[in-house]
C-alpha cells in the first residue's frame, strides 16, 4: 500500500525514516566514546559470575606446586586475537605465579613468540613490586618453550614423547631443556598436569583437544567461541574456561578476593566495563532501528 | 601493553607512535575508504608474509632441518673438536626433503603429476588424523548427551536434562530427511522445533560474535589512550 505524499513529509515518517537510516558513522562513534569513556575516567563495574571461571580458578587451585609437575600454557594467539585472550593468558599466569606453580609456555602460532617472552616477565616485575623480597625466577618458576611448528604433528610428539628433553631440545632461548631447573623432572607428558590453552583461531583448540589427551585441561577463547566451549565445558571435556574478555574480568575479581594485597594496573575490569557500555548503546541503536520499522508499519496500517 | 612512558624519540617512543598511526589509518577506513588505509594495509599484509616466512626459517627450517644436516647442533670445542661425531643419520632427512620440494612441480605442466604425490601424501595423512581425531573430540560429547531425566534433590538439573535432550533430539530431526515429513506429523513439528532452538543458539553465536569484534575495538582505544597519548605529553 503506497503512502499518500502529505503523510511521507509528517513528523512521525520523518522520524521513521531518520531511525531507519542511522549513519552509520555516527554508530561508529557512539560506540567508540562509549568504549573509552570507562577507560578515561577508570571506571571499574564488578562483572557478572561465571561458573565457568570459577570452575577454572578452583582447578588451577587445586595443583600441588610440590608434586614436581607443570602446567602447560599453549598460548595459540597473536596480535589478532590479544584484546581477548592476552588478559586471560596474563591472569593464568598470575595466579600460577602466586601459588608457585612452575609453568612452560609454548605455542603452534607464529605471531605469539613476543607475547610468550613478554607477558610473564609484565607479571613477573608486577608481583615483584607487590611483594618486596620475594623473586620469580625464568627456569626455577616458568620456561619459554617457544614456537613450535607442526602443528597436530607436534602436539603428537609431544603428547607421546617417552622423553620431553630429547622431543624439546632447547627451550627459546637455545638452553637445553635437561639444564632448565624446573624441567629436570619433567620427562614425559604424564608429568604435566594441567594443559591451559588460550586461542582465538579456528581449530586449534582441537588439535590439543583431540591430540594432548591425559592433563586437566582448561581453556580461554574469544567471545565468538563461547558458545562452542560450552559443548566442551557440559560434555567434561575441559574443566574451566574463560568467557572471552567478560571471563577474564571475572577471574580478576576472584584473584582480588583471593589475594587482598592484589595492586597494579588492571588487566581485564576496565576493558570489560567499557564493553558493557557499548553493548547498551548496541542495544539502545537496535530498538531504535526496529522503532523506525515498527513506526512505518503502523504508519501503513 | 606498554609499562610507563617511553623517553622521547626513544625506540619503544618511536614504536608506540606507529603503532598508533597504524591504528588511525586503519580505522580512517570507517569513515570512507581512502589511500592511507590502502597504503596501511598492504604494508599490514606484507609485514605479515614477512614475518611467517623468517619465522618458519628461524623456528623450523634451521633449528629442526639444516642445524642437523650439517653438524651445527654440536658443541664445537676451542680446539675445533667436538662434542659428539656427526651422526650420519641425519642425512635421511634429504629423502622426505627431496619429496616435499616435488611439490614445486606443480609449476610445470610436464611434472605437475610428481606435485600429487606429495598432495596425496599430505591429503592421507590429514584423513587420518581426522579421523582419529573427530572420534576422540566427539565420543566423549556423545555419551554426555545419555543423560537421565531425573537428577534426585535438583529439579534444576533434571529440567536443564530434559531440555538439552529435547534440543538435541529436534535439532538433529531437522537434519533428518529419511522419513516423509506429514504435515503436522511428530517429525515435521520436532524439526520445525528444532529450527527454532537452533536460531536461539544463532543468536547467541551473533551476540558473542559482535562482542568479540567490540573486544577487538575496545583493545585498541586502550592502547591509544593509555599508551599512545601521553608519549606527546611528558
Amino acid at each position: 500500500m503506497s503512502i499518500p505524499i502529505a503523510e511521507q513529509h509528517s513528523l512521525p515518517s520523518r522520524l521513521a525514516d531518520r531511525l531507519e537510516r542511522i549513519n552509520r558513522r555516527a554508530i561508529y562513534l557512539f560506540v567508540a566514546v562509549s568504549l573509552s569513556l570507562p577507560i578515561i575516567a577508570d571506571v571499574q563495574m564488578k562483572p557478572a559470575p561465571m561458573a565457568t571461571a570459577r570452575a577454572l580458578y578452583e582447578a588451577v587451585n587445586a595443583l600441588n606446586p610440590e608434586d614436581g609437575k607443570i602446567v602447560l600454557i599453549a598460548a595459540d594467539w597473536g596480535p589478532g586475537t590479544m584484546a581477548e585472550n592476552r588478559p586471560q593468558t596474563a591472569l593464568a599466569i598470575e595466579h600460577l605465579m602466586r601459588k608457585r606453580q612452575p609453568f612452560a609456555l609454548i605455542s603452534i602460532y607464529t605471531l605469539a613468540v613476543p607475547f610468550l617472552e613478554e607477558v610473564p616477565n609484565t607479571i613477573k616485575r608486577r608481583l615483584e613490586v607487590e611483594m618486596p623480597g620475594q623473586t620469580w625466577e625464568y627456569g626455577r618458576d616458568w620456561v619459554n618453550l617457544g614456537y613450535r611448528p607442526g602443528g597436530i604433528i607436534m602436539i603428537q610428539r609431544l603428547a607421546k614423547a617417552e622423553n620431553l628433553h630429547e622431543a624439546l631440545k632447547t627451550d627459546a632461548n637455545e638452553t637445553p631443556i635437561a639444564q632448565i631447573p624446573m624441567m629436570r623432572s619433567v620427562k614425559t607428558a604424564k608429568d604435566i598436569s594441567m594443559l591451559m590453552q588460550f586461542t582465538g583461531l579456528v581449530g586449534v583448540f582441537n588439535y590439543w583437544l583431540q591430540f594432548f589427551p591425559g592433563p586437566t585441561f582448561v581453556h580461554g577463547c574469544t567471545s565468538i567461541t563461547i558458545p562452542e566451549a560450552f559443548i566442551y565445558y557440559s560434555s567434561k571435556q575441559i574443566v574451566g574456561f574463560f568467557e572471552g574478555l567478560a571471563g577474564a574480568a571475572y577471574y580478576e575479581t576472584i584473584l582480588d578476593e583471593a589475594y587482598p594485597g592484589r595492586s597494579g594496573e588492571s588487566l581485564a575490569l576496565a576493558t570489560n566495563t567499557g564493553l558493557a557500555f557499548a553493548q547498551l548503546v548496541v542495544l539502545g541503536f537496535i530498538v531504535l532501528g526496529n522503532a523506525g520499522v515498527l513506526l512505518r508499519k503502523v504508519m501503513r496500517s | 601493553m606498554v609499562e610507563g612512558t617511553p623517553e622521547y624519540f626513544s625506540v619503544l617512543w618511536w614504536q608506540v607512535l606507529l603503532g598508533g598511526v597504524s591504528t588511525l589509518a586503519i580505522f580512517s577506513f570507517l569513515y570512507r575508504e581512502n589511500p592511507i588505509y590502502r597504503i596501511f594495509e598492504h604494508v599490514f599484509i606484507g609485514i605479515a608474509t614477512g614475518y611467517t616466512t623468517i619465522a618458519t626459517v628461524r623456528f623450523f627450517l634451521w633449528p629442526e632441518v639444516f642445524k642437523p644436516l650439517l653438524g651445527l647442533d654440536r658443541v664445537r670445542y676451542p680446539d675445533g673438536t667436538f662434542d659428539a661425531p656427526y651422526n650420519e643419520l641425519n642425512l635421511l632427512y634429504l629423502l622426505p626433503m627431496s619429496f616435499g620440494l616435488l611439490f614445486y612441480c606443480i609449476l610445470t605442466k610436464r611434472h605437475k603429476w610428481l606435485a600429487q604425490l606429495v598432495i596425496g601424501c599430505q591429503l592421507g595423512a590429514a584423513g587420518g588424523l581426522a579421523f582419529k581425531g573427530t572420534f576422540t573430540e566427539l565420543l566423549p560429547q556423545v555419551f554426555d548427551s545419555f543423560r537421565s531425566f531425573y537428577v534426585p534433590g535438583s529439579v534444576t538439573d533434571s529440567l536443564t536434562n530434559i531440555f538439552f535432550v529435547v534440543t538435541l533430539l529436534c535439532s538433529l530431526a531437522y537434519f533428518f530427511f529419511t522419513f516423509k515429513r506429514s504435515p503436522g506429523g511428530a517429525v515435521e513439528l520436532s524439526s520445525t522445533t528444532g529450527r527454532w532452538l537452533m536460531m536461539g543458539c544463532f543468536g547467541a553465536f551473533f551476540g558473542s560474535t559482535i562482542m568479540a569484534r567490540m573486544a577487538l575495538l575496545v583493545e585498541r582505544l586502550e592502547f591509544l589512550i593509555n599508551d599512545w597519548t601521553p608519549i606527546f605529553f611528558q
